[in-house]
């Protein structure tokens, strides 16, 4: 089933800054999907479209079929969402939070509440100004999973926890995986955390997808190539060969994306522009994202 | 059996987990009939996706190493590969290319490599030998 389905999305803001143009991808049931751009790229804005919070200004978002815009109701009671900046009412008692979202949500889970309470051993009694950032985020996850959403919309979860409380969440949402097979869409500037989690990746840059495939594909089927800076070969020359993603001016070298393997990667640049022995590697995630991030506009 | 994971490094994590295995089996760690860790239990022991897990049990499945069993479990089924011997070799090719061309660039010499090529064979028999298995033929 089609969980989410983005077609088109434009939006810009007041000062005719426009941030998406033109986003389309759809995710289907079960799978878990990182959000991946620069600051500023829209993923924020993306999944406040999905959430309704928003409107696209052109083309549609649709939940489980449904326009979040005039259904919100159906679609946030199957939504569960969590975002960097998420407020938690501060003078409330943790349990008197939780309460609150057990009674907006019919199909709270008790045992699973609970049992996400005993994991982050969550003190209940406590207000939520005093709990810190890796503890309130953890509350913000519990509040947002206890209902069993059919979707998580993750915004930065893991933004600004320490690597031991960003471990604490990825496992809650990997046990959380296990038990429900929830459908999830998260943005992160953690990439060791997104290979841990997603099975897909989607890359905004300049409004657009530039990247849509799956992680373990990315990862062996991408190729960063480096070619001597020494007048051979140029930027534009290699961004009009076949497959080549992105290309980052340095210094010393340009560094080329190519969406295809190595070998392939160095037969074409030998058949295209004479180049003999030009090192083609497989590339990390986060050599991905610093190379596409940093070599297109 | 103990498992070590690392994001972000060169081996996407699914083959990781299946080199991981597959090393086992070779060097008598795992023998045919041993009970797999479950793909639920791994992925939050490794903190890895499930759906990560799941594809590196169903390629160790389709190289034939592992079998699941329907509420059973996953069991280790070979101690060496039954796939076709022609396709197990082109498995290889990838892996020994590479070795010898860091063998060259590091001016080792190819009597060098298959020297150290049986050294490393005859410590991987002796492992398995130590675990009561026999010796390949």
């Amino acid at each position: 089933m089609r969980i989410v389905d983005f077609e088109n999305v434009h939006r810009a803001y007041t000062k005719g800054v426009h941030v998406l143009q033109g986003i389309s991808f759809s995710i289907e049931t079960g799978q878990v999907v990182g959000l991946l751009g620069k600051n500023g790229a829209g993923k924020t804005t993306l999944l406040r479209i999905a959430m309704g919070m928003i409107d696209p200004q052109q083309g549609s978002a649709k939940i489980f079929g449904l326009d979040p815009r005039e259904q919100p109701l159906e679609v946030k009671s199957r939504v569960g969402y969590v975002s960097e900046e998420q407020i938690l009412p501060p003078y409330l008692r943790v349990d008197q939070v939780i309460a609150l979202h057990k009674g907006l949500f019919p199909s709270w889970d008790d045992d699973l509440a609970r049992g996400v309470i005993d994991r982050f051993s969550i003190p209940g009694s406590q207000k939520i100004k005093t709990l810190s950032k890796g503890q309130a985020r953890q509350v913000a996850l519990l509040c947002a999973v206890a209902h069993r959403p059919e979707l998580l919309l993750l915004d930065e979860p893991a933004g600004g926890l320490d690597p031991a409380a960003r471990r604490d969440f990825l496992e809650t949402s990997i046990q959380l995986l296990n038990e429900t097979g929830t459908t999830i869409l998260f943005s992160s500037h953690y990439m060791t955390d997104v290979e841990r989690l997603a099975d897909r990746i989607v890359m905004i840059h300049d409004g657009r997808v530039l990247i849509d495939n799956e992680l373990d594909e990315l990862r062996e089927s991408y190729s960063l190539a480096l070619l001597p800076q020494n007048g051979q070969v140029s930027r534009n020359r290699l961004l009009d060969l076949e497959g080549c993603l992105g290309v980052r001016d340095r210094p010393d070298a340009l560094h080329a994306v190519f969406e295809m393997e190595p070998e392939r990667v160095e037969a074409l640049l030998h058949r295209e522009i004479g180049l003999g022995d030009v090192r083609c590697t497989r590339i990390a995630l986060e050599e991905m994202f610093i190379e596409l991030a940093g070599g297109q506009g | 059996m103990q498992f070590v994971i690392t994001a972000g490094s060169e081996l996407p994590i699914y083959r990781q987990v299946m080199r991981q295995i597959t090393d086992a089996i070779a060097g008598g760690r795992l023998r045919p009939g041993d009970k797999l860790t479950s793909q639920r239990e791994l992925a939050e022991q490794l903190v890895i996706s499930p759906l990560t897990v799941k594809k590196a049990y169903d390629e160790l499945e389709r190289e034939g190493l592992i079998r699941t069993e329907r509420g059973r479990g996953t069991f280790v089924t070979a101690s060496a590969a039954p796939l076709d011997p022609s396709r197990r070799r082109e498995r290889l090719r990838d892996p020994v290319r590479r070795l010898l061309s860091r063998a060259h660039l590091g001016g080792v010499s190819l009597d060098d490599v298959v020297g150290l090529l049986r050294e490393l064979n005859a410590e991987l028999e002796a492992e398995r030998h130590a675990k009561g298995e026999r010796p390949d033929d």
